[in-house]
């Protein structure tokens, strides 16, 4: 197995808040990781340095070989396109756009689109009949599925999950949770930030963060490999 | 991806978008119907100024023919000399005859008989009203016009035989129209050239040309100008009341129509970028998303770029064609003609509106600060 998240030291100041502080642990190809903590104790922040939309204040945050703290503007793009699937709490998906349309997007921006490829992703999360629909004719957790399609179509190195079952109702928390566990059994690498215990279980490691650090019952864990 | 994305973008904002377009459109449409108008006005206008008849005269040098004696001891010019000349730069453009004049008598009156090519006389004095027919042959020996003054003076009417004689030498023709011009021409009797040359014993002598140039004064004055190098030993003079007033009148409608167009621009350009503005500021969430999702500022702002290029285009091409209806309205409204719509105009309004709407886009700029990871929290 190979380390695909090494995070060293890792700081985030917001001003004179302190998002992250001094956060280290490292994750290989084809964990499942749960975040999980209150609110504003760093999860999210972790997430968007990972995901390449926000830039460390110091330490390193290194996903599959690129240290994401030394990329510029037009590198940190380049990352999020190539090595990075998001699948956001509230979906954002963009409106006007059919599904199959909206998991083309993210083809168009890796490289070139492939719409027989796009519809097949559709199809695997189970919205064969969906792909023309636009996102308010889908429900939450249809539009949640089209996310996971786009997230996956360009095959990439990590999945960031923040929250991605926090506005479904049960049922469609099953199909999330279940699709996950099928990626994981795909053996792709997914950090994946949730609320709730009963699927933080799932994961292979837990990694409990308060105030910005990991929590200190948890902070020998998050060093532990499964 | 792209235009397909382009595409729906434009139905995605289909509401908004109506506005920018209803104002493109409208844009277009006056500028159009301006810009016809700016091609169309210098024809127009030649064609009205042309109706005020010859703008050109060459005569004898002033050194040789004194005014006050002119119709009585006139200098005269050399017939076949001026019109080799003047059959050199003909064209359909340019209306000439030669003019001769004498004082004849005819039942015991003077009157002026003027000799010249009786077919012509139609085309430089569009504005001369007659009762009766004009002469279509050019060296008609047995008809003539006469003007009404001359007419009521000499109890003439349509049909009526009139005997000219000048010192020993007798003419006669029958009238077959009679003239009313407002001016000189009305106390005057116009018969062929031949024929005034024969009763005054004048062969190959003329005492004026007249032409009438249509064209733009520049054109006129070009005309002028090349009949003048051509004929040192005569004059050649446009007559600078019809000329000048036509330029400065043209100047004066480019200037309005130029000012009308550049303001219709500003216009067009603020609503637009109103819009926009509005536009962008709701794209902000779709913006953010597309950087997440990997998408450089350069092909995100391509997309915008391509919807306002499209919403130009559209709302040129749209309001070009309006405006070719408008311009012909308002040839038909201001100068009793319609102007026809010229095909650079469409081209030229397309090309503008683009321009206008990709100006009115600016505010698009500001998508190339959106921050994804803010914008993806909700703020």
């Amino acid at each position: 197995m190979s380390t695909v998240v090494q995070i060293e030291n890792l700081r985030k100041d917001f001003g004179r808040v302190c998002a992250l502080d001094g956060v280290s642990f490292e994750i290989e190809e084809g964990e499942w990781i749960a975040i999980m903590g209150p609110s504003g104790s760093g999860k999210t922040t972790l997430i968007n340095i990972l995901g390449g939309l926000d830039t460390p204040t110091s330490g390193r945050a290194i996903v599959d070989g690129v240290d994401v703290g030394r990329l510029d503007e037009s590198g940190l793009t380049r990352f999020r396109a190539e090595k990075i699937g998001f699948v956001f709490q509230q979906f954002h998906l963009v409106s006007y756009l059919t599904a199959v349309e909206n998991v083309m997007l993210a083809q168009y921006f890796h490289s070139t689109t492939d719409e027989k490829e796009a519809r097949q992703a559709l199809e695997r999360v189970g919205l064969g009949d969906r792909l023309e629909h636009v996102p308010s004719q889908l429900s939450g957790g249809e539009q949640q599925r089209v996310a996971v399609a786009r997230a996956l179509i360009n095959h990439p190195k990590l999945i960031l999950a923040d929250e991605p079952t926090g506005n479904l109702d049960e049922a469609n928390e099953k199909i999330v949770i279940d699709l996950l566990r099928e990626l994981h059994a795909e053996r792709r690498t997914i950090l994946m930030v949730t609320h709730a215990p009963s699927i933080g279980s799932l994961a292979d490691r837990r990694i409990d963060f308060s105030h910005g650090r990991l929590a200190p019952s948890m902070a020998s864990l998050a060093s532990e490999r499964p | 991806m792209f235009w397909r994305l382009v595409f729906q973008l434009l139905r995605g904002s289909r509401a908004r978008l109506t506005v920018a377009i209803l104002a493109l459109v409208s844009g277009a449409a006056v500028i159009s119907g301006l810009l016809n108008l700016d091609f169309g006005v210098e024809y127009q206008l030649t064609q009205q100024f042309r109706a005020l008849g010859a703008n050109i005269v060459v005569t004898p040098q002033p050194a040789e023919s004194a005014p006050e004696s002119a119709l009585t001891n006139p200098a005269l010019m050399h017939e076949g000399v001026v019109l080799s000349h003047l059959q050199q730069i003909a064209s359909p453009n340019i209306s000439y005859a030669p003019f001769a004049y004498v004082v004849a008598r005819s039942q015991g009156t003077a009157v002026v008989a003027v000799g010249t090519w009786l077919d012509e006389l139609r085309i430089l004095n569009p504005t001369w009203k007659l009762q009766g027919n004009w002469i279509s042959a050019r060296n008609d020996q047995t008809r003539c016009l006469v003007g009404r003054n001359a007419a009521t003076q000499l109890h003439l009417t349509m049909g009526s035989p009139l005997q000219l004689q000048y010192l020993t030498r007798h003419s006669e023709c029958t009238v077959a129209g009679i003239v009313n011009s407002g001016a000189a021409d009305d106390d005057q009797i116009f018969m062929s050239l031949q024929a005034l040359q024969t009763l005054a014993d004048l062969p190959g002598k003329i005492s004026v040309a007249q032409l009438s140039v249509s064209g733009n004064p520049k054109l006129i004055a070009g005309v002028a100008s090349q009949l003048s190098a051509a004929l040192p030993q005569l004059q050649v003079r446009p007559i600078r009341e019809v000329t000048d007033a036509e330029g400065a009148l043209l100047g004066r409608i480019r200037l309005l129509i130029v000012s009308m167009i550049i303001l219709i621009l500003v216009l067009t350009a603020l609503c637009v970028l109103a819009t926009m503005a509005a536009l962008a500021m709701e794209r902000r969430a779709d913006i953010g998303l597309m950087k997440a999702l990997g998408g450089s500022i350069s092909r995100i702002v391509g997309f915008f770029v391509a919807e306002v290029g499209v919403l130009g285009a559209a709302g040129g091409l749209i309001g070009a064609l309006l405006g070719a209806a408008l311009s012909y309205w308002m040839g038909l409204r201001v100068f009793g003609a319609a102007i026809p719509p010229r095909w650079e105009v469409f081209p030229l309004t397309i090309v503008l509106m683009t321009i206008v709407a990709m100006a009115g886009a600016l505010p698009l700029r500001m998508l190339g600060e959106v921050k994804p990871a803010i914008i993806l929290r909700g703020e």
